[in-house]
């Protein structure tokens, strides 16, 4: 908006009506004696995250033998460190497919993020459970979620409001903190604070644009009507963004602005998109602790992933395929290091939120983090005994450091089982054979 | 109105009694409201909403506005379907994120409309005074560019929305250009604006469903400029032209001798070639340290050039583009090609000689690099691609557990070359099915490594391009070009893109089937010329005639869209 709405500007068409009320945070920012909670009783916000990583883990090299509590941890488990503790492993989960096809590279995040295995490439049957997840989680927050990819491609994203149009990545650190941390962004723990008029005004503009929705919506067919319906959604959630911005922020304690990360150039080498992995993780994380947004989805490499380790001939994808299992050590010896890799990318975010204090732990305590991918076996596009993780303590729901084993059932418990983490009144999940309201209850507390 | 409530101040945590008491904020959204919902008995029902390109989106900021304005911002990808980009953002809306960076777009061709230096460009008035809201002047105003941007007039109620918010925008900082500001986003954050919205009435002779005047004009404007209907071409909507076969003739003339049809031929050809694998395109670096962004960027415009210039400058034959020879060259390709650039100046007219190889627009490093992988090349991914692209033949997918280690271990003593190692691969008969469809036009290649850069050997082997496809032996890109140029499907393929791209869909039904022969066999008699093929298109009567209504199929609809689509399924489609 023009500067010529500053404040004065703003408090002189405020006085001229009479009085002024200037509005104090919604949220009582003091916690209680232990921390662990607001003073008022309240739980502290539980943040959600999915991270994606294209072609799995290694068969052999990840699953712990030990199931439940105290899991070891398997050489590809090994990025988890000291995080193991609050990290659940999930092996023996199956995809049914109820008669669609085996969509390569496709099939094993559709059922994850929707519950029901797609029926063609390129689009889920339905939309993702992050969507309603942030609905619901994200109110009053500036970005309902905000999505990321470190390997830079603008159509790497599986989070879908309709299945269809896919939110939109950001895919450099900078251009991550540019819409977090640039215009727009209000410190939290700024001494000074007013509403700015201007925004207020764009807010108006798009509470009419909202307006017409009912008479267009009444225009239109079936397909239209939902693709209009979606653009509403969007109108009003940057109007709701825009509304939170009218709001003093709370003070967030652990909230400090990040300097802007440098430009990094794009690449398909994994220590690149690694590192831009990391540097999001930051941001990220400082985006949680800042309360710009409470959910976040990542999507480290594309399901056929051409990341590739430095020097090599080969892409990870076409490894996966081509390496024949070296007969004394039973794997994939390039493929292991290229999957260890991919996993650094998601241990990497919770290492960054565990390092965000909030209350009496951590801000990872206060978070739920599922880490998947899109097969369990990438050489032959198995479905089977896909790699899933939920980090985080879910604000001590998580009974977190446990491994599970699926005995083949679905994929959706799991997802199942993030949401209800993640405090959402969901009680079953899932389409077809893949409906399921049996949430793991072994990692409930 | 105009929205903001009392409520909702409220709501944001701050008391703003006075303002909604204040007249600046008198609203009258039941107003507005009632006059945009349309009677149910003629309405016209919004048949198509297609999301605009950013390459739309920035052609009609500099049409309507300036090109000068920097847009800064993230457009959201688009989707191929159906081969192509044109028949995905058919299917694609506008998420949040996306929505923020429109806002945010919107908001810096407001600031530019309104800064002082550019008044005197664009307003048709000067408001009574600079402090003081004028509506009679932001009427004006709205009226003349909201046409421009939603490509048809505005309702009387679509007007006032925004003079309303430009007048409590002008009131409130005692500025006229600050409301307008408001007036400028509030035009483009609209649908209206965004989507291409295509718009289906009654025709009061007969009786029957057709697509509006309007939405006439944006699919003729788009497909031949890739940007919105300018003055002249929305006159003709307004004054019923379109309606004659000698007044669309007149409008499509018009448009393809414009040098503006350039602009809509490069916008079809970055569509059809596939030109968003750029998004993202990368080449190892110790193997292609030749390979840059200003390499990609050069190469895409090569392409382009050589098209444009094939296509439109001579007006030539469409198959020429498998065999010919003539391009244009800038410095950064010529280092990658390894043929000299001399003098200055951007690009030189080029042609390869016959020892290059090279020939066939599928030989230009564009083809060559995007489908290839970052290290090596891949005869697969061009075969699918030359299928894809100028076949429009579709290759399903592989089926699963593929075992590609034959194809992928470069380290084969015996098998040395990607061809040897394919060719063991492909006699799977599970994967030959396919593989022999796609893999000899690919290997004809495969003197053209990963970037594009001529070879002769691979791991010291020899490379071999002949190839074999349906019975027909041929060699390299020479024999390639020819086995296109011969094959029927390359002309009928180019003319179903032409369609399918206009209209936004694929092009299935019967009397499309029939349309698209029938336009096949007239671009075959006129020697193949592509401006005569699209004039040939954009001038009948069906490129504009309504699609089969596929979601008349849900009970849902069926229901809701009862009125209007029973008219449109007994009137026109049986």
């Amino acid at each position: 908006m023009t500067s010529k709405f500053n404040r004065r500007s703003f408090m002189r068409g405020l006085c001229g009506g009479g009085a002024v009320v200037v509005g104090i945070p919604t949220l009582d920012a003091f916690l209680n004696e232990n921390g662990n909670a607001y003073a008022d009783g309240s739980a502290l916000p539980v943040r959600l995250g999915t991270y994606f990583w294209g072609l799995g883990l290694t068969p052999g090299r990840w699953v712990p033998e030990k199931a439940g509590e105290g899991y070891e941890l398997t050489p590809q488990l090994e990025p988890l460190g000291a995080l193991r503790d609050k990290v659940s492993v999930f092996s023996d989960f199956v995809i049914d497919l109820d008669g669609k096809p085996n969509i390569q590279h496709w099939t094993g995040q559709a059922a994850i993020m929707t519950g029901v295995a797609a029926s063609q490439g390129r689009s889920f049957n339905r939309g993702s459970f992050d969507v309603t997840a942030a609905d619901a989680l994200g109110v009053g927050t500036r970005f309902r979620s905000i999505e990321m990819t470190p390997f830079g491609k603008a159509s790497l994203s599986y989070s879908t409001r309709t299945g269809s149009s896919f939110n939109t990545p950001e895919t450099s650190p900078i251009a991550l903190y540019t819409r977090i941390f640039g215009e727009g962004f209000q410190d939290p723990n700024s001494p000074n604070w007013s509403p700015d008029v201007g925004t207020m005004l764009r807010q108006s503009v798009l509470s009419s644009v909202a307006e017409q929705r009912a008479a267009l919506l009444a225009d239109a067919g079936a397909a239209d009507r939902a693709k209009l319906d979606q653009y509403f959604t969007s109108v009003r959630e940057t109007e709701q963004a825009l509304e939170s911005q009218l709001q003093r922020p709370a003070p967030a304690e652990a909230c400090v602005v990040p300097a802007s990360p440098e430009e990094v150039s794009r690449s398909g080498q994994i220590d690149i998109v690694n590192r831009n992995s990391d540097l999001m993780a930051s941001l990220t994380a400082m985006a949680l602790a800042c309360n710009q947004t409470k959910v976040f989805n990542v999507v480290h490499s594309s399901a056929t992933s051409e990341t590739y380790l430095p020097g090599s001939t080969n892409i990870y994808h076409a490894i996966t395929h081509d390496e024949a299992v070296d007969v004394e050590l039973g794997y994939q010896p390039l493929s292991d290091r290229l999957a260890t890799q991919a996993f650094f990318g998601y241990s990497g975010f919770l290492h960054a939120m565990e390092a965000i204090p909030e209350g009496d732990g951590t801000l990872l305590d206060n978070a739920v983090v599922l880490g998947y991918s899109d097969t369990g076996n990438a050489k032959i596009h198995s479905v089977e005994n896909i790699p899933m993780f939920i980090g985080g303590g879910a604000g001590g729901r998580h009974k977190k450091g446990q491994h599970i084993v699926g005995n083949r059932g679905p994929v959706s418990r799991v997802s199942l089982t993030v949401q209800q983490l993640a405090g959402l009144p969901v009680g079953e999940y899932g389409i077809g054979s893949m409906q399921t309201s049996s949430a793991i209850t072994e990692i409930m507390a | 109105m105009t929205a903001i409530s009392f409520k909702r101040f409220a709501a944001a945590g701050v008391a703003l009694a006075a303002i909604a008491a204040a007249p600046v904020f008198t609203g009258h959204a039941a107003d507005a409201v009632a006059a945009v919902t349309r009677a149910s008995d003629d309405a016209p029902t919004i048949v198509a909403t297609r999301r605009l390109t950013e390459t739309q989106y920035r052609n009609i900021i500099a049409d309507v506005f300036s090109g000068d304005i920097e847009i800064s911002g993230r457009f959201e990808p688009e989707r191929r379907e159906g081969f192509l980009m044109a028949i995905g953002t058919a299917d694609l809306s506008i998420t949040s994120g996306g929505y923020q960076q429109y806002v945010s777009m919107a908001r810096s061709v407001g600031r530019h409309v309104v800064h002082e230096d550019n008044r005197a460009t664009y307003f048709p008035c000067a408001p009574e005074g600079a402090t003081q809201a004028d509506d009679a002047c932001m009427a004006e105003f709205v009226r003349q560019y909201g046409e421009r941007l939603f490509r048809r007039p505005l309702t009387d109620a679509e007007v006032a929305e925004r003079v309303d918010l430009a007048r409590n925008g002008a009131e409130m900082a005692e500025d006229f250009y600050a409301g307008a500001e408001l007036a400028v986003l509030s035009l483009l954050v609209s649908p209206d604006f965004l989507f291409r919205i295509e718009n289906a009435e009654t025709d009061p002779a007969t009786g029957e469903r057709r697509l509006d005047d309007w939405s006439m004009a944006s699919r003729l404007s788009f497909l031949l400029w890739d940007t919105a209907p300018d003055a002249e071409l929305l006159d003709a909507a307004r004054n019923g032209a379109l309606r004659t076969p000698a007044g669309l003739e007149a409008q499509v003339d018009r448009l393809v001798s414009s040098p503006r049809f350039e602009d809509g031929v490069r916008a079809f050809f970055t569509d059809v070639m596939q030109f968003d694998h750029f998004d993202g395109l990368a080449k190892e670096g110790n193997a292609y340290p030749k390979f840059s962004q200003e390499v990609a960027n050069s190469a895409r415009e090569q392409t382009l050039r050589t098209l444009v210039d094939i296509l439109l400058t001579q007006n030539g034959d469409y198959r020429d583009i498998f065999t010919t020879r003539d391009t244009f060259m800038n410095r950064p390709l010529a280092a990658v090609y390894n043929v000299p650039y001399f003098g200055a100046g951007d690009w030189k007219p080029y042609s390869f000689d016959e020892e290059s190889g090279r020939a066939g627009i599928f030989t230009q490093i564009t083809f060559l690099s995007l489908f290839s992988h970052p290290q090596r090349s891949s005869p697969t991914k061009r075969g699918l691609a030359l299928n894809e692209i100028f076949l429009c033949t579709e290759t399903p997918l592989p089926p699963p557990n593929v075992d590609f280690s034959i194809v992928n271990d470069v380290n084969n003593a015996l098998l040395r070359t990607t061809r040897a190692r394919l060719l063991a691969h492909s006699t799977d008969p599970g994967c030959a099915g396919c593989h022999q469809l796609m893999d000899p036009l690919g290997l004809a290649l495969e003197q053209y490594d990963a970037l594009g850069q001529r070879r002769d050997a691979e791991n010291g082997a020899a490379i071999d391009v002949t190839a074999e496809l349906a019975g027909v032996s041929f060699a390299g890109a020479e024999g390639l070009g020819e086995v296109l140029k011969n094959d029927d499907r390359a002309p009928s393929c180019m003319v179903r893109n032409v369609f399918a791209y206009g209209v936004g869909r694929d092009p299935h039904s019967e009397w499309e089937t029939t349309f698209l022969e029938a336009q096949t066999e007239a671009f075959a008699e006129n020697g193949y010329r592509v401006p005569a093929m699209i004039k040939a298109i954009a001038t009948s009567t069906d490129f504009y005639r309504l699609s089969d209504p596929e979601s008349l199929e849900t009970e849902e609809n069926q229901t809701l869209a009862a009125g209007p689509v029973a008219a449109q399924a007994t009137g026109e489609f049986q």
